[in-house]
């Protein structure tokens, strides 16, 4: 086997410095763009899924929402448990929220919203929306009177935006616009900032401080109808939710990614396309090997025929035609790998796709790109074996003198 | 020794057999050298190719040293080529993108031989055939007697028992011709190796010690040339 494998070597190594340089560098050049477009989807995938996941849990649902379990409708004593959330390690911050039902008025236009009752200091230790101010200011503890809307709720003459039809479409910071609940009170707000997250579940929504809830609604005093977690980085949820779930009973946990059914959704469609462009390009791949070789081996059959009458083993020759095939596919890989990350990545970083949760990275992934370069080495070597193992069955004569 | 039974080679072109051997049978001994004759279709090539377990006859035999290698597996005539015979095409057959030195190792290296630098013996081969000095040239950088001079060196890197060679000066000017005939009597001569070689040239016969004759697939003389 030694020696089969020496020979092999041998004449692969001489065909390659050998060969016509041309089709060496063509063979590589379209294993390099395949080898691209493979990590390519995948990459603006995982970057659009992770950009998607991090706007989710930074403006929407925390690392953990707890609700109340059971026939509870609110959870009692929230600003407590919140407290004692906190003084677990590993978590961050913990916020109280209570949500109603309402309708948001301006001119003529009526608009269906949840009005969200929050303590402004902790949810900015929970969530960036705050940061995400388009018009006007956050909220403040002592605010009364004052609203906080979402772009896709206020509209803000942005005609461009996803729900624009379907805002209050001209309400800016300062305008005033009535809130009906709906147990029924219907209040003036000064509208004192418009945030915009890019993730539309959230900026459909308003909010108020718990001061001014409390006031439409004096039951909820000290309850909420949801507390929303932020972990640190790394934690595990389910370690946490444990610690949560010893310290109250009745509650019910759901952690950010149990939340996501859109985002789950949608990342399964794009997981699809990815995989029937990937079937695409490793038979792109495949082909590109399959014609080489095949192109080679009809140019060459003579010499291989010379080499089998000399006592050079089929089995040398084929193998010398698969370590080509390898040396092809791996060259391919390694600039592929390299040009994708020292390159494509830096220069996307600066350029970055937008989507309408927000600018998706490309990234990757080494488990995936293992599997990539081991599924496209394979293809390589079984695109590479078919036509050899067609000539090798060729009587030697006929592969001399056809 | 190297003996043929009964052999016959069957061509199908289209619906018609041609019958390219007949019924042949001979033996040849060890460090013979031997001149297959025949006008141009005669079977002489095909004969050769036969010897030379390049292709499998219709029927008959050939047994070298006692032993059947017409029923031998693709492998094992593989095998047996490049230890024991060594064949000199035409056409000098030389890989195009070797230089003349790695066309001659290259079976020395398929080989493997524990203890033979093959390198060595095939610069010591080219020496042999006075081309000692041209061990990095490439095929197309060599003369026709050069390319085949080569072939020979190659034929010869396994120390081979029996060449074949299938007209070797076919395609050779006179001087080259005499060249390489030259090289092949002295392997026979100083070497002991037998040589089978086919010539449709009759002044070939003079380098020969036996003769077979080809006429339409049927041998129609065997035994020393008539000079």
């Amino acid at each position: 086997m030694t020696r089969l494998l020496k020979v092999a070597t041998f004449l692969a190594l001489k065909s390659i410095v050998r060969g016509n340089v041309g089709i060496i560098l063509l063979t590589i050049f379209m294993l390099v763009l395949v080898t691209m477009n493979l990590l390519f989807v995948p990459g603006l995938i995982n970057g659009a899924t992770m950009s998607m996941n991090t706007i989710l849990i930074k403006t929407y649902s925390g690392d953990i929402i707890i609700e109340p379990g059971g026939d509870d409708t609110v959870i009692s004593h929230a600003d407590d448990l919140a407290q004692s959330i906190e003084s677990i390690d590993g978590v961050i911050a913990a916020s109280a929220r209570n949500n109603i039902n309402a309708y948001v008025t301006f001119e003529d236009e009526r608009v269906n919203c949840v009005v969200i009752g929050i303590d402004p200091a902790q949810e900015r230790a929970v969530f960036e929306v705050a940061d995400s101010l388009i018009e006007g200011r956050y909220l403040d503890s002592r605010d009364r009177g004052q609203i906080l809307l979402g772009v896709q709720l206020a509209g803000a003459d942005l005609d461009d935006i996803e729900l624009y039809s379907s805002s209050l479409r001209h309400v800016h910071a300062g305008d005033k616009v009535v809130v009906t609940y709906s147990n029924g009170i219907e209040k003036q707000y000064t509208v004192k900032g418009i945030f915009d997250t890019g993730f539309i579940q959230t900026d459909v929504q308003a909010f108020v401080t718990d001061l001014e809830f409390n006031s439409v609604m004096p039951n909820m005093n000290n309850k909420a109808t949801s507390i929303r977690v932020k972990l640190e980085e790394g934690v595990d949820p389910e370690l946490i939710i444990e610690r949560i779930a010893s310290m109250r009973s009745g509650l019910a946990f759901q952690t950010w990614d149990e939340t996501a059914g859109l985002v789950e959704s949608m990342t399964e469609s794009f997981i699809l396309i990815n995989q029937i462009l990937n079937v695409v390009n490793y038979l792109i791949a495949g082909i590109t090997v399959f014609i080489v070789t095949y192109v080679d081996v009809v140019n060459r059959r003579r010499q291989i025929g010379i080499q089998r009458a000399i006592g050079i083993k089929s089995r040398s020759i084929t193998i010398s035609y698969l370590i080509r095939a390898l040396f092809y596919a791996v060259i391919g890989l390694i600039i592929g790998i390299l040009a994708f990350k020292y390159v494509i990545i830096p220069i996307e970083a600066r350029h970055p796709f937008e989507f309408p949760f927000g600018p998706a990275y490309l990234t990757t992934k080494p488990a995936y790109t293992a599997r990539m370069a081991f599924i496209l080495l394979s293809v390589s070597l079984v695109a590479a074996f078919i036509p050899v193992w067609r000539v090798m069955r060729i009587k030697i004569l006929d592969a001399i003198w056809g | 020794m190297l003996e043929v039974r009964n052999l016959s080679k069957m061509y199908g072109l289209g619906d018609v057999q041609v019958r390219a051997l007949d019924d042949i049978s001979f033996s040849i001994a060890d460090g013979d050298m031997v001149c297959i004759m025949g006008k141009s279709g005669s079977g002489k090539s095909t004969l050769l190719r036969q010897l030379g377990l390049l292709d499998r006859p219709t029927s008959g035999e050939i047994i070298i040293d006692n032993e059947v290698v017409t029923k031998l597996s693709d492998d094992a005539r593989a095998t047996l080529r490049l230890q024991h015979l060594g064949y000199v095409f035409q056409e000098y057959a030389l890989l195009a993108e070797l230089t003349a030195h790695e066309n001659v190792y290259l079976p020395g290296m398929m080989l493997g031989d524990k203890g033979v630098d093959f390198k060595k013996r095939a610069k010591e081969l080219l020496d042999l055939v006075g081309l000692g000095k041209r061990l990095r040239h490439y095929p197309k950088e060599l003369s026709g007697g050069e390319q085949q001079r080569v072939a020979i060196a190659r034929a010869l890197i396994n120390n081979p028992r029996i060449i074949f060679a299938d007209e070797p000066c076919a395609n050779l000017d006179t001087i080259s011709s005499r060249k390489v005939m030259e090289t092949l009597v002295g392997l026979n001569e100083e070497m002991k190796v037998t040589v089978i070689f086919v010539s449709h040239d009759p002044e070939d016969k003079r380098y020969a010690r036996g003769l077979i004759v080809l006429s339409d697939g049927k041998m129609v003389k065997e035994g020393a040339p008539i000079q």
